[in-house]
């Protein structure tokens, strides 16, 4: 086969085929992703504001800024906590909630669509709705809580502020998160349990396994990927995400909920100084990398 | 701060805190007038008939206009209506957007990386004229103008419009941040009209046993901003130096207005105002439960209507003395810009102008709210506060008026200062029991940093 | 004989009953958990403003007289109809955009043992780690070059930045899922390699192909940065912008509106999501595992 031909063949045919379709969906990307995040990269590493067009270069000064600001310590801890504690309660919700799906019942149809309502609310909104529930005066909680004697009166040193208190406040905006995301976490994990074949789970059960070696040896196993990647995905999703925290508390009462996407929104946007807000939201990416790393694995696991 | 127009069903429990929503696209000019109740008709229509005649060339013009969702609905009606009118008579297309004002840095970071957007725009609270001034066009001509027109402007406004001496922004109003007290409850324990810290921390103090506390937001929100502020510079705090180059917090004022705050706390609050928002405050002086509120006048407005009774008994004042006698408000500026990329800057330029000279009926429309810039306009009687027995105390609000950096003008490092809350964040760390000294040394410390950051 | 006959179906059906009443009991705190704050909302949503005000009242039920003001406010006031129509244009063409690109994508990736296919397809994937807060100052610039600024066609060009690389991923797992053999049929029996994707491959496609457009959807809908920094009209807000821009006046919350703005497209969207359940649930799966 001579050299001029070689793109006659099935191989360079199939290759540039490939390539065809891959094109568009590349393109898009490189071209809203790619080069507005080199510009990221660019602006992180200059002095620029929102008014100042002119940026000089000024190196890693911006990320050494951040690394000498206290609050962008606490920023980080409560970044991984809020991350970390949503998905751990996402996860067990989660399957949980997936096991009792599994079994047939009767009206598993309307339980389902009812659990779909949280993730399926525009965020942005269902907040504000939880703003109220969590109102220092007016919260529902509260009043079904002080009905049921689990609490004190308005006004009384035992009524819960959620919003307020250092610990309750971060877990409050964390649980709003876990809200939003365990139906969703439940839905996955059911995708995963469906798929694994009874066959297998009676073969095991045939072998003489307890449920717990059922679990771990041959369910775990096969629902692992869409684990991993379900919660990768919603990782970034949580670490990434501003509007909870940002409408809830913006990051009070004294940085108790301070989270590196609000920071670097009050630093960068608000506060204008662009520079020093993109190299704190750049941050994110060392805490996502676990995220990443999970993300490769499990697309290794899957090549051909 | 909410506020409320419509009268309603009333009666001793709380209603109806919202406002009577007027759409702008359904109710007329007449309409609208019925709605607000403002008995500005006259006037009104005079301003309009004696308005400065446009020039010729920005007719057949379109002027596109960015400006927050006021906390008084009505004023927002008024003023689309407002500019309307003057595009209807001067052949300009106007439209006007509304967004929620913490929105508005990020809108305006982005139009300003597009190079493209709104004609005329407006800063509030958040003054941006120090960050964008080089793609803002030179307003001093208009400023010069307004000036001539009416006697002169406060000092406060350099301020929120100049950069270096030159004007890049024209101040529209400043909101200010009185006390809101309950005299019966104050009667109850013996007390008159507060006129110190002092006299509200003692009222609060006795008051809260009672089950009336009072509440000042320590909590990342903008009236954490401006009532610590307030407190700090009665107690002769100053944030910079006239230049506003330097730092010049770290002083024994700060440390004692700290010590003060712990104390207003601990007698006086509750630990709900950490969660407070802007609006929490007004809510807990309309539910009755509240001695005292540290807000604007849209609570005041919002509690006539929600709890008359409550009402009844709510007096204002300007403001309290720090212990040396000191009295400073904060007010909250609001102020008009143009871009240097506008598409129609003479339009944007008019309008500007013809606001001002409809101050009268505007700060009608705003219930007393939008305090002037300029000093003519605080000729007694002021519109609204002039007819109002409770806020008639307001018109010599600007002899008190500062703003945010004090004494210094309002910067980009302030803003930034600002926008990170970390003077909410000291207070709040001493309410909570942190030491003094270790709180002013992590404060000074992280604003010392932001300024130099700005220097550098 | 008889009685055990008889004796058997009984135990079996109070055996049922007892596995339904266990697995309702396990259900109830996970359903009050997800419903009661939605049911919360409605509730708000047709309340009368004064009964939300009422100090140590109940707030879950009604001491004035449920009223549909607010969604008469909502329709009547407020651009909600618009909010709707864009919602709906941004998410189909956003849904169109993502398929057109991400199916070729996906199977291109999952199929064609290409050389640097495992690379950029990572590409692909780290993409939608980038935040939104990092992206939106360098693609308003974007935006304003194609003249798309204030007009929701902004978003449609914007929200594919997050739901390519999503779907994708997902298309590719899901291609990888449909036997190679069916394709190898077709292409012996004539079709190219185009014809075995569109004839054989897409066909049996259509639960990942729906799991794609679902999610497209959904993650449309969870958007507010972009829409507020890129969009300001009134009339050509999405449902969540307008909804949490405009029934926000000053401090005010227009709580029964918002609620009711918020539920009268969650609610829609989720009934939809349930018909497609099925398919979404073996969408996910043919993507996740092989």
């Amino acid at each position: 086969m001579g050299v001029q031909t070689w793109w006659r063949t099935p191989t360079a045919r199939r290759y540039l085929f490939g390539y065809t379709l891959l094109a568009p969906a590349v393109l898009y990307v490189s071209l809203l992703v790619g080069v507005p995040f080199a510009f990221s990269l660019y602006l992180s590493m200059s002095d620029a504001s929102v008014g100042n067009p002119v940026a000089r270069f000024v190196g890693l000064e911006n990320f050494k800024a951040a690394l000498e600001n206290a609050t962008f310590y606490t920023a980080v801890r409560n970044t991984l906590v809020f991350t970390v504690g949503a998905g751990i309660l996402k996860g067990l919700l989660g399957t949980t909630l997936a096991f009792l799906l599994l079994q047939p019942f009767k009206g598993r149809k309307v339980v389902r669509a009812l659990l779909v309502i949280p993730f399926t609310l525009p965020i942005a909104v269902s907040v504000l709705g939880w703003k109220w529930m969590f109102d220092s005066q007016f919260s529902v909680i509260n009043w079904a809580l002080s009905r049921l004697q689990l609490i004190g009166a308005y006004g009384s040193p035992d009524w819960p502020v959620w919003l307020g208190q250092p610990g309750l406040a971060l877990f409050s905006v964390m649980f709003v998160n876990v809200w939003r995301g365990f139906p969703f976490s439940a839905i996955v994990l059911l995708a995963g349990l469906t798929s694994v074949p009874p066959e297998i789970i009676d073969a095991a059960k045939v072998d003489g396994t307890t449920f717990m070696q059922r679990f771990r040896l041959v369910i775990v196993p096969m629902i692992a990927p869409i684990l991993f990647i379900g919660s990768a995905f919603d990782t970034v999703f949580t670490l990434s995400d501003l509007s909870i925290v940002y409408l809830l508390t913006n990051g009070g009462p004294d940085a108790a909920t301070e989270i590196l996407p609000t920071l670097a929104y009050n630093t960068g946007i608000r506060a204008g100084a662009l520079g020093r807000g993109a190299a704190i939201s750049l941050f994110l990416f060392p805490l996502l990398l676990p995220a990443m790393i999970l993300l490769l694995r499990t697309l290794r696991r899957r090549q051909y | 701060m909410s506020f409320q127009v419509s009268d309603n069903e009333g009666g001793t429990r709380m209603t109806d805190p919202r406002p009577a929503y007027v759409d702008p696209r359904t109710v007329g000019r007449r309409g609208f007038l019925k709605v607000a109740g403002a008995g500005v008709a006259s006037a009104s229509l005079l301003t309009m008939l004696d308005a400065r005649q446009a020039p010729a060339q920005i007719k057949g013009t379109s002027l596109r206009m960015l400006k927050w969702s006021h906390y008084v609905p009505a004023y927002d009606v008024w003023f689309d209506d407002f500019a309307k009118k003057w595009g209807e008579k001067t052949g300009v297309k106007v439209r006007v957007d509304h967004i929620p004002h913490l929105e508005l840095p990020a809108r305006y970071a982005a139009e300003f990386a597009a190079g493209a957007g709104h004609d005329l725009i407006y800063f509030v609270g958040q003054i941006l004229t120090g960050q964008y001034y080089r793609n803002l066009i030179d307003l001093s001509d208009v400023a010069d103008n307004l000036g001539k027109k009416y006697g002169g402007w406060l000092e406060s406004s350099k301020s929120a419009g100049q950069v270096g001496g030159t004007w890049f922004a024209i101040p529209d109003f400043f909101i200010s941040i009185p006390v809101l007290y309950r005299k019966d409850l104050f009667a109850s324990v013996g007390m008159g009209e507060p006129k110190t810290w002092d006299d509200l921390r003692n009222a609060a103090r006795q008051l809260k046993p009672k089950g009336h506390p009072t509440g000042m937001q320590f909590s990342h929100c903008n009236d954490a901003n401006h009532n610590w502020r307030a407190l700090m510079y009665c107690f002769g705090v100053k944030e910079t130096d006239p230049s506003g180059q330097n730092i010049a917090l770290d002083g024994k004022e700060m440390r004692e207005s700290l010590r003060f705050a712990k104390a207003l706390y601990d007698e006086g609050m509750t630990p709900e105002v950490f969660s407070w928002d802007d609006a929490s405050d007004n809510r807990f002086l309309a539910s009755g439960v509240g001695s005292w509120i540290h807000d604007a006048i849209s609570a005041f407005h919002s509690t006539r209507i929600t709890n008359p009774k409550v009402f009844a008994d709510t007096f204002c004042i300007p403001e309290v003395a720090g212990p040396a006698g000191l009295k400073w408000n904060v007010g909250e500026p609001n102020v008009w810009a143009i871009w240097k990329f506008s598409k129609n800057i003479p339009a944007a330029k008019e309008f500007i102008q013809h606001i001002a000279d409809n101050q009268k009926e505007a700060m009608e429309a705003s219930l007393g709210y939008n305090m002037p810039f300029l000093k003519e306009q605080y000729k007694k009687p002021m519109p609204y506060l002039g007819k109002d027995a409770k806020l008639s105390t307001l018109q010599d609000q600007e002899k008190i008026n500062a703003f945010f950096g004090h004494p210094g003008p309002m910067t980009p490092a302030a803003q930034e200062v600002l926008t990170t809350f970390i003077i909410p964040d000291m207070f709040t760390r001493v309410a909570r029991g942190a030491d003094i000294e270790d709180t002013m040394k992590w404060g000074v410390g992280e604003i010392r940093r932001i300024y130099a950051k700005h220097k550098g | 004989m008889i009685a055990a006959g008889a004796g058997h179906p009984r135990s079996q059906r109070s055996k049922e009953i007892r596995r339904h009443a266990l697995i309702y009991l396990g259900l109830a705190p996970f359903l009050v958990l997800a419903v009661f704050p939605v049911f919360w909302m409605a509730i708000t949503a047709i309340k009368q403003d004064s009964d939300l005000y009422l100090v140590g009242a109940a707030p879950f039920w009604f001491r004035l007289p449920p009223t549909w003001k607010n969604f008469d406010f909502l329709f009547n006031n407020t651009f909600y109809k618009d909010w709707i129509i864009n919602t709906m244009a941004i998410s189909f063409w956003v849904s169109a955009i993502t398929i057109l690109t991400s199916v070729p994508a996906g199977y291109a990736l999952a199929r064609l043992r290409l050389p640097f296919a495992e690379n950029l397809g990572i590409g692909i994937f780290m993409t939608y780690l980038v935040p939104a807060i990092i992206l939106f100052i360098p693609l308003a610039r974007v935006v304003s070059t194609l003249d798309l600024q204030d007009s929701w066609w902004s978003l449609v060009v914007v929200y594919p930045t997050f739901t390519i690389p999503f779907c994708t991923w997902l298309l590719m797992g899901f291609f990888k899922t449909v036997p190679f053999e069916i394709e190898e049929a077709a292409m012996v029996d004539g079709c190219g390699q185009l014809g075995a994707l569109c004839r054989v491959v897409l066909p049996v496609s259509g639960p990942g192909i729906i799991t794609a457009i679902i999610f497209s959807f959904t993650l449309s809908m969870q958007d507010f940065l972009y829409s507020l920094a890129f969009v300001s009209i009134s009339d050509q807000k999405p449902v969540p912008l307008g909804v949490a821009t405009e029934l926000i006046r000053g401090d005010i919350y227009f709580w029964g509106s918002l609620m009711a703005g918020a539920l009268l497209v969650g609610v829609p969207v989720a009934i939809v999501y349930n018909l497609f359940l099925d398919k979404f649930i073996s969408g996910i799966t043919g993507a996740a595992i092989k």
